[in-house]
């Protein structure tokens, strides 16, 4: 039977970079809705969590909000919706390349949602097995892996702030502009330290000992890899042409 | 001082660490909780001091709530140890760490330096004061991190595995400061693996294994 969730991480990359370009070019609402659409029902099949996916949206319904609102502000065309005063708050064209920006956002997260199910070691091996030296491909790994860890620091250091007493709603924001700067030194020092342990692990087990590296497991493309690519292909050209032909 | 009624806790959605827990924390005593790793002791410290949440029940700090109070409130009441003292040193110098907390909350700068100064001399950093934290040993910064905390003045001190990196001399000096504050009524919950520490200063040994409080013992120090 086969499985979703077990296709190539070179695939799944594949189709990240698919929804993504698409949610660049295209322009209508509609048909963004539609690739939204099908973006979660991917990341469904491949089995990633789209109630994170959705999490992660409801924190940023303010930044979309504001997205909205600036996008009309600085958007001189259409009909005004909501004026105060002289300046233009929302204004029908505004409201939807506003409505475009949020989409696409929304596609992009999604998309990334997609990564989540490969393993880390897998994605280097498949980067590498795609002539991406192996040195970038680890930076990129161990990136991908050490920022929830960093997200979990610094949600630890904006605590043990607070248990000092400081109440950040309650001090005025020029000090609070200052109090940030010192939730960056935790950060920045357990960025730098782990940096350092790492570099000396890799060392001990021989990083970049010996200038060709060979690998136990190989990734290899099987028939379900190949159908979703030219699947993903199909659709990319299809929503683009459909795109270019309502613009 | 501390009170957990009915309280229970998860990580994940289907697997409760606690369950209907009841515990009663006095002000004036030192208590100790005990128990194998992973058995629940940081997350019990930390669902007292209001860090983490409870799915269900209350946990009371001194009558307050703490799903409805500021976490800054309850660290005006508590202070709270972490396992990792790096991630609660935050400023560029010794001295700066105990006093910035301080001079955020506009306590006046004569009094901040007789604080310090006071703080500095009780646990021997004075001849660190001006090295940045960074440079510093992990004994060192675990003994900067309970001098910040307590240049506070909180009535109570919940410490995470505060021996740890702590040499012989200085768990001595570690040791009367906690008599000190115990002369002072200042009550403590200390989660530590330390038997002598434990032996030392206990006068209430909280087990905890499984996520269960398996046994709840006073004693005589």
């Amino acid at each position: 039977m086969w499985q979703a969730a077990a296709l190539d991480p070179r695939t799944k990359l594949f189709l990240v970079l698919i929804f993504s370009s698409l949610a660049v070019f295209i322009k209508n609402v509609y048909i963004l809705l539609l690739l939204l659409f099908i973006t979660l029902l991917t990341v469904k099949v491949i089995g990633g969590d789209i109630t994170s996916i959705f999490r992660k949206l409801q924190r940023l319904i303010t930044v979309f909000v504001a997205i909205i609102v600036i996008q009309s502000i600085f958007t001189a065309e259409g009909q005004v919706i909501l004026q105060l005063v002289k300046i233009k708050l929302l204004t029908d064209v505004g409201l939807l390349r506003g409505v475009q920006t949020v989409l696409r956002f929304f596609i992009v997260i999604a998309a990334a949602a997609i990564m989540t199910t490969a393993n880390p070691r897998d994605i280097i091996q498949g980067l590498i097995q795609w002539k991406i030296p192996y040195e970038l491909a680890f930076m990129v790994t161990i990136a991908i892996r050490f920022l929830p860890l960093l997200q979990e620091e610094a949600k630890d250091t904006l605590t043990a702030l607070q248990l000092r007493g400081v109440n950040l709603k309650k001090i005025p924001l020029f000090k609070r502009l200052k109090t940030y700067s010192y939730l960056l030194m935790p950060l920045l020092v357990s960025v730098l330290m782990k940096s350092r342990d790492l570099s000396v692990a890799m060392e001990m087990r021989a990083f970049r000992a010996f200038p060709h590296r060979t690998s136990l497991r190989e990734l290899h493309f099987c028939q379900a890899d190949y159908l979703v690519m030219a699947v993903g292909m199909v659709l990319f050209l299809l929503l683009l042409m459909i795109s270019v032909k309502i613009n | 001082m501390i009170s957990l009624q009915d309280v229970s806790f998860r990580y994940q959605r289907d697997k409760w660490l606690f369950k209907h827990l009841n515990l009663e924390i006095k002000q004036n005593l030192i208590t100790f909780i005990v128990g194998p790793n992973g058995g629940g002791k940081t997350t019990l410290g930390k669902l007292m001091a209001g860090i983490l949440k409870p799915q269900a029940g209350t946990v009371l700090v001194d009558g307050l709530n703490t799903k409805d109070v500021a976490l800054a409130e309850i660290g005006a009441r508590i202070g709270y140890l972490f396992q990792e003292p790096e991630r609660q040193i935050f400023a560029a110098s010794v001295r700066d760490e105990i006093a910035f907390a301080l001079e955020l909350r506009g306590i006046s700068q004569e009094e901040i330096n007789t604080k310090v100064d006071a703080v500095l001399k009780q646990f021997q950093l004075e001849q660190l004061a001006n090295l940045s934290p960074i440079k510093l040993s992990r004994g060192e910064k675990q003994r900067l991190a309970i001098a910040a905390i307590m240049v506070n003045q909180p009535r109570f001190f919940i410490l995470d595995e505060p021996t740890t990196g702590l040499d012989r001399e200085r768990k001595g000096i570690l040791s009367s400061v906690i008599e000190k504050l115990k002369d002072e009524g200042i009550g403590m919950v200390i989660i530590s693996h330390d038997q002598y520490f434990v032996q030392r200063h206990a006068q209430q040994i909280i087990t905890v294994a499984g996520g269960e409080i398996v046994d709840v013992a006073s004693c005589s120090t």
